[in-house]
């Protein structure tokens, strides 16, 4: 069953290119000049009920401007978006009571009262039942350990509990599908972890559908079964995290630690880089070299006190993908 | 030289900035014209046909407007540099930068007046003086001292604000400050009203405030309408206005600092 | 209905709440407000000491002109806050969430922002003015002067009311606006204060056809008072200031509601 489908979507903007320097600025006073840029482009793809998917890429790959089409803040310019039966830009009033939207970089909460005065009041809006609210209320918190500053001002928070607050924020009226835009950006290790483990409770209890941007591959690793990445406005990969090593992750290395100083003759498809302490790295693709064969040769020519092979980090096969090294 | 190069970026960085609100550029323009046309119209029909009043020509009011509302267009201050910096929290970082703030401060406004003086002022004076005819300056020298009286009304100007912005330590929000601020500026400086035509209490009044000398010295020194030691007195006074104001905002801009250390940001 | 009641309440007490906050600036915030549009009152006030009369309008009447273009601007603020501030929503972003939220857009703003205590200021220097003038400019008060007086404050109200929500629509589009409602708004409110006889042609046309404060308070004065410069001006001027009001707000509602489409969230 389809939840969230996003078929051919397009998006253009128009951005006034300024030259920098005197003659720029003068040139942009008077004759400026217009570019258009293609911030999401043919973008297709399906999200089930109670799926839990993770939405990357680069720095103005599209992640934000696809977020806003999705909750109804942007039209697109043409291709077809349904949530849950609903067009966002057409049905808005009746559709965004059904969402909940977290911004990590820009707060809904008012920044001089205390916490507890925002709730009351998105409670208001949203015409939350007050059994509802009240059940919401003190399970959130509690979950998010968030009891000691509901009454604070949201000036005096810290990041982290300010992003906890506004999570708890975009969900009090009980929403079936949450966009997380960024929502552990500067937050400490400790509350990214609470905020992990909180959406990953609340996507498996409650059966919420959420779609999440992030730049820090953990929060994806802890959290999602599947991953959509985009780059320059289209889809890159769209798959199981364990697929993407799998399909991309074909670099190996192995780490060498030689008996004594040990000069190694080159090796065809290996590059080899000096490590310290008569250490050596050897690095190769998978489908060129087979590991036993290199282990064999290296075993046999030269005294060797330890060996070590491992398979790249996530993140580096992400950031190889967004410099484009792998495509 | 190398010290003054930060101060000098922020000022550059404001200049150009101000390129990319072309439209709005346009309507501020064409803004400042419109209230120097306000004003003459109101004259003219006040005069009714009299060629002067209390020895004031229409050309001489017309003088006063123009000046003072082009001088307004030119001095930029931003009111809100400080409390926004301390409603935010930001200006602890800025007090951990090698440079001063308010010289930060400074540089900026200056950056802003410089575009002003161009882009705003020059194309509304050449409106102006086409549609409604102001008085030539008094002569090569007194245009000189207006340029430096001119400069040092700026100075006053700034320094009221800076201090009044200080009033952000404590208040935190100060628009209302601000604003009551910018009602004594906008009547008692001469530019609404020429202060030729304020009653004679309130002349009185006035001497022992900063405001007649924004705007009204350098109206004054231009229109010739003070003599050479006169008009160094005038500008001696705009000194020392500028002096004692500011004397008074480093001092609240010190407390302030240390309020803020104390209370930890 | 009660809801919609319920709701707006709710916004007041948050918005009241945030100001006392900062206790000083509350306090002096209508202080502030009342000041700031006392100037232009201040300023005919000092002028006619000097002169006597300003193409016939003696000191009250030109204050009862006057007090009509704030009692209107100081009901319409009330509401209208958000309007005014629309530039600064969109700029932050902040418009974004409004559209997240299941409530009329119109409705959010108006009532997320709405400034009591700048329209108490406002609304409090029209009536002031109001008070000092209207007993001394010769006009008879009865039911007739005061439905019409009525009227003519509502008419005012939707004519301001209407070039703030197609101000605020332009925001859709063009990145700054402040200078233009400047100029458009502000700048010919200062206008508005003066008899517009006294300007030139040009001024006149714009202050009637383009930007019609004549009718918020210009006409409506001349309905009262009579004075002579009405002779340049067509009698059923008068009586359009109701016409000129829904028929304007209709057409700023019906922009507003085509635009909004066309809304760009600002980037990151």
């Amino acid at each position: 069953m389809s939840f969230i489908e996003v078929k051919s979507v397009s998006k253009t903007f128009r951005i006034n290119k300024r030259k920098s320097g005197v003659t720029g600025m003068l040139a942009n006073l008077f004759v400026p000049k217009y570019e258009k840029k293609e911030a999401v482009k043919d973008l297709d793809f399906v999200i089930g009920q109670g799926e839990m998917v993770g939405f990357i890429g680069p720095n103005g790959a599209g992640k934000s401007t696809t977020i806003k089409m999705l909750s109804g803040i942007l039209f697109p310019e043409s291709g077809e978006i349904r949530v849950g039966g609903f067009i966002p830009y057409k049905q808005r009033k009746a559709y965004v009571g059904s969402i909940g939207v977290v911004f990590g970089q820009k707060s809904q909460l008012q920044w001089d009262l205390p916490v507890i005065d925002s709730f009351e009041l998105l409670k208001a809006i949203y015409r939350v039942p007050d059994e509802t609210y009240r059940k919401n209320l003190s399970r959130y918190t509690e979950m998010l350990d968030m009891g000691g500053f509901l009454n604070q001002p949201v000036r005096q928070l810290s990041l982290g509990q300010r992003m906890r607050a506004d999570i708890v924020a975009a969900l009090l009226h009980s929403p079936k599908i949450v966009f997380f835009d960024e929502p552990t950006i500067g937050v400490d290790v400790v509350g990214k972890e609470t905020i992990r483990n909180f959406i990953r409770e609340l996507n498996s209890q409650d059966n919420v559908t959420m779609l999440f941007t992030t730049h820090d591959m953990q929060d994806i690793e802890k959290t999602c079964d599947r991953l959509i990445i985009i780059d320059k406005g289209s889809k890159v990969y769209d798959g199981t995290l364990p697929g993407i090593r799998e399909r991309y992750g074909t670099t190996r290395q192995l780490d060498v630690e030689f008996s004594g100083p040990q000069e190694v003759a080159p090796i065809r498809h290996v590059e080899i880089v000096d490590l310290d302490n008569n250490k050596k790295r050897f690095i190769f693709e998978s489908h060129e070299v087979h590991i036993n064969e290199l282990m064999n040769l290296l075993l046999n020519r030269y005294s060797i006190r330890d060996m070590n092979i491992s398979e790249p980090e996530i993140e580096s096969i992400i950031r190889k993908i967004y410099s484009g090294e792998v495509f | 030289m190398m010290k003054f190069a930060p101060y000098f970026a922020y000022a550059k960085k404001c200049f150009l900035g101000r390129s990319a609100y072309r439209f709005d550029h346009l309507m501020n323009i064409m803004s400042t014209c419109l209230q120097i046309f306000i004003f003459w119209g109101i004259y003219r029909a006040l005069y009714g046909g009299n060629t002067e009043v209390d020895g004031i020509t229409l050309p001489m009011v017309a003088t006063n407007f123009v000046l003072s509302m082009g001088l307004g267009a030119v001095f930029s201050v931003n009111d809100y540099f400080f409390p926004d910096k301390i409603h935010d929290g930001s200006i602890a970082t800025e007090l951990l930068r090698p440079i001063s703030v308010p010289g930060r401060m400074i540089a900026e406004n200056a950056g802003n007046a410089l575009f002003n003086l161009i882009f705003r002022f020059a194309p509304a004076l050449i409106l102006v003086v086409l549609t409604i005819g102001i008085s030539a300056p008094a002569g090569l020298g007194m245009f000189t001292v207006f340029l430096l009286s001119a400069m040092l009304g700026y100075g006053v100007l700034w320094v009221i604000s800076f201090t009044v912005q200080m009033a952000a330590f404590w208040f935190v929000n100060v628009w209302s400050i601000t604003t009551i601020k910018n009602v004594f500026v906008n009547v008692l400086s001469g530019s609404m009203i020429p202060l030729w035509f304020m009653p004679e209490w309130m002349v009185g009044v006035l001497r022992f405030t900063p405001f007649s000398s924004i705007y009204f010295t350098p109206v004054q020194i231009y229109l010739g309408q003070l003599t050479w030691q006169e008009a160094g007195l005038k500008c001696a006074v705009q000194a020392v206005w500028i002096l004692l104001i500011y004397l008074a905002g480093d001092f609240l801009w010190k407390k302030g600092q240390k309020k803020l250390v104390v209370q930890g940001g | 209905m009660r809801d919609v009641i319920h709701l707006a309440g709710v916004y007041t007490k948050i918005t009241a709440k945030s100001w006392f906050q900062y206790r000083v600036d509350a306090v002096l915030r209508s202080l502030a407000v009342f000041l700031r549009e006392s100037t232009g009152v201040i300023v005919i006030y000092f002028t006619l000491l000097k002169f006597d009369d300003l193409n016939g309008w003696n000191t009250h009447e030109l204050l009862f002109l006057y007090s009509l273009l704030f009692l209107t601007y100081g009901i319409m603020i009330i509401f209208f806050t958000g309007l005014r501030d629309f530039g600064n929503t969109v700029r932050s972003g902040n418009f974004d969430r409004f559209i997240l939220r299941p409530r009329g857009l119109l409705f959010q703003l108006i009532f997320a922002n709405a400034d009591w205590f700048a329209a108490v200021g406002h609304g409090g220097l029209g009536l002031v003015l109001f008070l000092v003038s209207a007993g001394k400019v010769g006009v008879t008060w009865n039911l007739e002067t005061a439905v019409y007086y009525l009227v003519a404050v509502a008419g005012g109200v939707l004519i301001q009311g209407a070039v703030f929500l197609f101000l605020a629509t332009l925001n859709i589009y063009l990145f700054e606006t402040r200078s233009l409602k400047e100029l458009l708004y502000y700048n010919m409110r200062k206008f508005a204060g003066y008899p517009i006889s006294i300007f030139h042609k040009a001024v006149q046309f714009i202050i009637i056809y383009i930007m019609p404060f004549a009718f918020v308070n210009y006409f409506p004065a001349q309905y009262l008072l009579r004075k002579e410069d009405m002779a340049g001006y067509p009698q059923a001027f008068l009586y359009l200031t109701p016409v000129v009001g829904i028929g304007m707000y209709l057409l700023a509602y019906l922009f507003w509601r085509y635009s909004v489409r066309y809304y760009k969230s600002s980037g990151n």
